[in-house]
C-alpha cells in the first residue's frame, strides 16, 4: 500500500504566472512520456517481473514517478496562480483555460486528455523493461526540449532535477534488464517470452 | 495463521483504523474524541509495526537493517504473491 508524504521530493518556487510555459509542461503529468504514464507503467509490470530485484526496482521508480507528477503538478500550479485574462489570451491559454480554468488536467500539450494507450503492460519482462528504458530516454529528451524552451531559472531549476532521475533511472532499468538476461538459459538465446513459456 | 501472519493482521487492522480515522478527522478537525481515537490507534499500529519489523524484516525501505549483509528490502514474497507466487520469483 501507499502513505502520502506531506513534501515535495525536489522543492519548486516559481514566483512569476506563465502560462506559456505550462502550456507546453502540462505533457510531462499527462502527455505521451510524462509522469502520470511512467507510474502507471512501472507499478502496472512489476506483477510479472521474475525476480526480486526487477520487482523492486520496478515498485520503487513507480513509486518516485508519484512523486514526480506531484512536482509537475506543483510547477503548473504555480504558473498558472496568479494568472490574468490579459496572459491567458497573450499565451494562446485560451483553449485549455475554457474546460480547466486553472485546474491541472493530465493531457498531452497538444490537448489530448492522458491515456493509457501510451504505455504497455505485456506480461514479457524483457519486452516491458526494454520499453522502459526507451520510456526515460523518452522522458529525458521531453525535459530537453522544455529546457530549450524555458528561459526562467526558477522553472528551468526543478526541470533539470526530473531530467536528471531520468537519467538514473535509465541506468537502473539497464541493470534490471541485465539481471533478467542472466536469468535465462542458454536454449533461449534469442529472449523469446521468457515469463510465460519457462511455467509449462 | 502462523506469526507473522498474525502480527502482519494487526498491523493492517490498526494501519485501517488510522485510515478511517484519519478522513473523519480531514471534516471534522476539532472533534476530541476522535483525536483520542487516532492517538490509541497510532500507539497500537506503532508497537505492532515495530514488532513486525523486528521480527519480519521491513515494510518500508527505510525500515532495512543496515547492519544486516545485503539489502533486504528486495526479498520476496511480495504482498499480492500466494504460495505459488513465491516460487516463480526466486533471485
Amino acid at each position: 500500500m501507499w502513505n502520502y508524504e506531506k513534501k515535495l521530493e525536489y522543492p519548486v518556487k516559481i514566483h512569476n504566472p506563465n502560462p506559456a510555459l505550462a502550456k507546453i509542461i502540462v505533457s510531462q503529468l499527462g502527455g505521451p512520456h510524462g509522469e502520470l504514464g511512467a507510474s502507471m507503467r512501472y507499478l502496472s509490470q512489476r506483477y510479472s517481473m521474475p525476480n526480486n530485484k526487477v520487482i523492486g526496482l520496478l515498485t520503487d521508480i513507480g513509486t518516485e514517478e508519484l512523486a514526480h507528477l506531484e512536482m509537475v503538478s506543483a510547477i503548473l500550479y504555480q504558473l498558472t496562480k496568479d494568472m490574468s485574462i490579459d496572459d491567458i489570451k497573450k499565451a494562446g491559454y485560451d483553449t485549455y483555460f475554457v474546460d480547466h480554468t486553472a485546474g491541472v488536467y493530465p493531457q498531452f500539450a497538444s490537448g489530448t486528455p492522458f491515456t493509457a494507450s501510451t504505455f504497455s503492460s505485456t506480461g514479457d519482462a524483457i519486452a516491458d523493461l526494454n520499453e522502459d528504458l526507451a520510456a526515460e530516454q523518452k522522458a529525458r529528451l521531453s525535459y530537453d526540449n522544455l529546457l530549450r524552451l524555458i528561459d526562467d531559472p526558477e522553472v528551468r531549476d526543478p526541470i533539470k532535477y526530473l531530467r536528471e532521475r531520468e537519467v538514473v533511472h535509465y541506468q537502473r532499468f539497464g541493470e534490471g534488464l541485465r539481471s533478467v538476461l542472466d536469468q535465462l538459459d542458454s536454449k533461449n538465446f534469442y529472449a523469446f517470452n521468457p515469463s510465460f513459456d519457462k511455467k509449462k | 495463521m502462523n506469526d507473522k501472519m498474525k502480527t502482519l493482521k494487526r498491523v493492517q487492522m490498526y494501519s485501517f483504523c488510522m485510515t478511517e480515522a484519519t478522513l473523519y478527522l480531514d471534516t471534522h478537525p476539532t472533534c476530541k474524541q476522535a483525536l483520542e481515537y487516532f492517538k490509541q490507534m497510532r500507539m497500537a499500529y506503532e508497537k505492532a509495526y515495530d514488532e513486525y519489523v523486528r521480527k519480519y524484516g521491513p515494510l518500508k525501505a527505510s525500515d532495512v537493517d543496515c547492519d544486516a549483509q545485503e539489502w533486504t528490502w528486495i526479498k520476496g514474497p511480495w504482498p499480492w504473491m500466494n504460495e505459488e507466487g513465491k516460487k516463480n520469483v526466486e533471485l
